[in-house]
């Protein structure tokens, strides 16, 4: 039987990826060679071994350990936060990280682009946790970023293009190809297809706008995605239905806010176990805090690990 | 504060949370994520209130790395009702796949039995249930040996099974029953069997056939062969038989069971005594002279070992050499530079061949080997070149023909010189900067040493070296000093000064400044091998886009409306 030829050793390309297509993604892939390469596949198709990354600073921490310094931080772009670290082992990066870190600590912020490979880790309770350990980086302008903000659109659109197409065909290479799945995202969608449930793909649209609305310098976004969870709120009682979507999941973490919230916030585990008891996986639960506290604004967190609602 | 009440729905949570904060810096802050990293208030809010609680030194971040405690053990026996993250060797004994509600999705699970201990005798091995949460059918088939790691106890009614779930990893150690592989006899169009290696099965027309001898290696003797070709509407191929072949040219042939393999880098359909060929009957298909059309070559298609090209070059520069063979004979070698739309290459031949620059030729049966990753075409009979009378297209500057390339077109396609492509800069290798050069080979030197020459007083050089990537595909780069320099605007001797000033960390730190994701124009020639794409450049510089027109195109593409 013809097959295709032997694979070749390249280098992993950069995808252009925002933060919320990442974080959302809990499907991984490592090979059992020593030196094949890990992928996080994330629901729309893409198998991501390196990535190129942008946005502001939000976080950036050093920790002393036994071998030198890491670093651990978070960039933010208009979907939410990437998380990203620098290991001790990372010396040719460690005069760089230091500078920036010494930039952050002083209060200034700045945009970031930084190249990364995907990492993560899993909770107790089996959640995976996606991050990249850091490649390169470098501060950029807002012409950079701006740029960037069109690429990883448009390299986003084109995978949810993709997806929609896979949804017409089985999940075999030859019918995906036959509905013009692009190559390089085959095999990443057949994986994610069998992995993930259904998903709405409206809100990687909603960050895809907002991105788009950034780069051309409009901040007036559609707000149908914030109103829902406000509307949500005001009509759902304490009482929780036994079916839980994950529009439910935002309902229970606001209330258990609103119930619990004695002025200092309330905990992230508190929140997660509201939902747990109310039905909702860890998964989910996890999914929407960072989604109230990153896209919506629906909830703050003053202190770390600690929430609360704005205003109160 | 600034007098439009902008932000103060904000600034008012921010002094909730930090009330030593002085309002005028909040409002500033809020503007600088409003107007320099594009976040809106509502979304900066956070940001904020994290950074003037650090600035007070108020947040205790408390990164802890979560507890991941990992259990292994042989024998089911070890392991309690609430063990987590578990690792353990077992046999599979039935793997049964089914779809379950959970809270009101379905969800393909599984369920089945397994054994621990299973290197030893099924007499001493314990057997549990277990449910796959993970689709892990792939790895999980019916008497294999596999390693789970991340696995975990349930226990319902006093009764302990294992739970694999999503994240599990799942190792096998020994393979268990697998469905037979479906071979299919059904033939492959050439463009398929092309992008291949293995056996398979085509059609074509024999578009060419001549016998030929290889002399063997050993000197034992020769062996007969012929080569040939053959095309269908998707493309040609050649093949090499190495039993004797009874078709003709023109015979529409059915090739069952033939190998494809490269020759160099060009696949090549080898016939051997376990190959079927037969008279194929098909009216519809194409004739000869069709075909022989769609066959011609250009120059963006060649691949180093490639056979019978047929192709149509216009001279640009022209040129002859005299040496002294082996046996000692005088020989005269002719060379030139050629371009066609596509690109350009050299051409070689081995015979009285003399036109004149701006003149155009069809080549045929014309072989193409590399020089330093550069096409070269080699012809070795006047009878191989027919100078055309007519120019099959409008004439081409050689000094300003740029071929505008993607990187997928370069990581798909051969070698090819004079080509121009835009990408973004993903990475700055850090080997960038001065080298030492051998003064007699001209390799970089390592520690002072040379592979070939040993230990040498190095010739200074410059080059950058990066990465190119799209987010698809990708190619190293690789800037000489000429190029280095026109790049950076600086001279060879302004850029060691640099170097030595920043030192070599601090000259990678301002080259990652200066293009870590900025999109750049080259111009160059690309090698391309199993290890993947390269391009020497020749010229190379940032390129300034439009925003709004880079953003129109997106959305236009996509149909997107904000």
């Amino acid at each position: 039987m013809i097959s295709n030829s032997g694979q070749r050793v390249r280098r992993q390309s950069a995808i252009r990826i925002f933060a919320q297509e990442f974080a959302e993604a809990n499907l991984t892939e490592r090979g059992t060679g020593e030196y094949d390469p890990a992928f996080v596949i994330t629901k729309l198709g893409v198998k991501v071994n390196r990535a190129l990354v942008c946005g502001v600073i939000e976080r950036l921490d050093r920790r002393e350990g036994d071998n030198g310094p890491s670093f651990s931080g978070t960039l933010r772009d208009p979907t939410g936060n990437h998380r990203f670290n620098v290991a001790p082992f990372q010396t040719e990066l460690q005069l760089d990280i230091e500078e920036l870190h010494a930039r952050f600590e002083s209060g200034d912020r700045f945009l970031m682009a930084l190249i990364g490979k995907s990492n993560w880790f899993e909770g107790d309770e089996g959640g995976i946790f996606t991050s990249f350990r850091a490649e390169e980086f470098s501060v950029i302008d807002q012409e950079t970023y701006l740029n960037w903000l069109i690429e990883a659109s448009d390299a986003t659109l084109r995978r949810l293009n993709s997806h929609e197409r896979s949804l017409e065909a089985d999940l075999t290479p030859e019918s995906l190809l036959a509905v013009n799945v692009p190559r390089d995202l085959i095999e990443g969608t057949i994986s994610a297809r069998q992995h993930y449930q259904e998903f709405d793909s409206e809100t990687y649209k909603l960050g895809i706008l907002k991105a788009l609305s950034s780069a051309l310098g409009k901040n007036n976004l559609p707000e149908v995605e914030n109103n829902r969870g406000v509307e949500k709120i005001n009509d759902t009682s304490d009482v929780v239905s036994t079916e839980i979507s994950p529009e439910d999941a935002s309902v229970v973490i606001i209330n258990t806010i609103k119930r619990m919230d004695s002025g200092v916030g309330v905990e992230y585990d508190v929140l997660v176990e509201a939902c747990t008891i109310a039905g909702i996986s860890r998964e989910s639960a996890e999914d929407s805090i960072e989604d109230l506290r990153d896209l919506r604004g629906d909830i703050i967190e003053p202190r770390f690990g600690f929430f609360r609602l704005p205003g109160e | 504060m600034s007098d439009d009440g902008k932000y103060k729905t904000q600034i008012i949570a921010v002094k909730q949370e930090c009330s030593e904060a002085n309002v005028d810096e909040i409002y500033e802050e809020f503007k600088r994520y409003d107007e320099e990293f594009l976040i809106p208030p509502e979304d900066a809010l956070r940001s904020v209130i994290r950074k003037f609680q650090l600035a007070s030194g108020k947040e205790e971040t408390n990164f802890s790395t979560p507890q991941k405690i990992e259990k292994k053990v042989n024998r089911f026996s070890e392991l309690s009702a609430d063990d987590k993250n578990i690792t353990i060797e077992v046999s599979v004994v039935s793997y049964t796949p089914r779809v379950q509600n959970v809270r009101g999705e379905e969800k393909q699970i599984a369920f089945g039995w397994i054994e621990d201990n299973p290197w030893e005798e099924v007499s001493n091995r314990d057997k549990w249930d277990f449910k796959d949460w993970g689709q892990h059918s792939n790895q999980l088939s019916p008497n294999s040996i596999v390693r789970l790691e991340g696995v975990s106890v349930n226990e319902w009614n006093g009764k302990k099974s294992i739970n694999i779930n999503r994240s599990t990893r799942v190792t096998v150690l020994s393979e268990g029953d697998t469905t037979p592989i479906q071979i299919s006899n059904e033939p492959s169009n050439i463009a398929k069997i092309s992008n291949s290696v293995g056996f398979g099965s085509t059609i074509g027309r024999i578009m060419s056939l001549k016998a030929d001898v290889i002399i063997k290696k050993d000197g034992s003797g020769t062996l007969d062969i012929f080569r040939g070709k053959i095309a269908d509407s998707s493309g040609s191929i050649t093949f090499l038989s190495w039993v004797p072949f009874t078709f003709e040219e023109g015979d529409l042939i059915k090739l069952n069971n033939i190998s494809v393999r490269k020759f160099r880098d060009t696949p090549e359909i080898n016939i051997s005594n376990d190959a079927n060929i037969e008279l194929y009957r098909d009216s519809n298909f194409l004739s000869m002279d069709e075909l022989s059309e769609s066959s011609e070559s250009s120059i963006s298609d060649l691949r180093n070992g490639m056979r019978d090209i047929t192709i149509k070059l216009q001279i640009t520069s022209w040129d002859h050499r005299k040496f002294t063979a082996e046996d000692g004979t005088d020989r005269i070698v002719r060379s030139g530079d050629v371009i066609d739309p596509t690109g350009r290459c050299r051409l070689t031949a081995w015979c009285d061949f003399n036109p004149k620059v701006g003149d155009y030729v069809i080549i045929n049966e014309s072989r193409a080997q590399f020089w330093q990753g550069s096409p070269d075409l080699v012809v070795d009979n006047l009878d191989q070149i027919t100078i055309l009378s007519d120019a099959p297209w409008e004439n081409i500057d050689p000094n300003n023909h740029w071929v505008d390339v993607t990187m997928e077109e370069l990581s798909l396609g051969g070698s090819r010189r004079g080509i121009r492509i835009s990408s973004t800069l993903v990475s700055v290798r850090k080997d960038s900067g001065i080298i030492f050069r051998c003064p007699d080979c001209r390799r970089v030197l390592r520690e002072g040493i040379c592979t070939e020459h040993g230990e040498m007083d190095g010739v200074e050089d410059l080059r950058l070296r990066f990465v190119l990537d799209n987010g698809i595909s990708n190619a190293s780069l690789l800037l000489s000093k000429d190029a280095s320099e026109i790049f950076l605007e600086k001279t060879f001797e302004e850029i060691k000064i640099e170097i030595s000033t920043l030192g070599h960390d601090g000259f990678i730190n301002y080259l990652r400044k200066l293009t870590l994701s900025k999109t750049v124009e080259v111009k160059g020639r690309a090698l391309v091998d199993e290890q993947g794409t390269m391009i020497l450049a020749e010229k190379m510089q940032l390129l300034q886009k439009s925003v709004e027109i880079s953003a129109s195109k997106v959305m236009e593409k996509w149909g997107v409306e904000l």
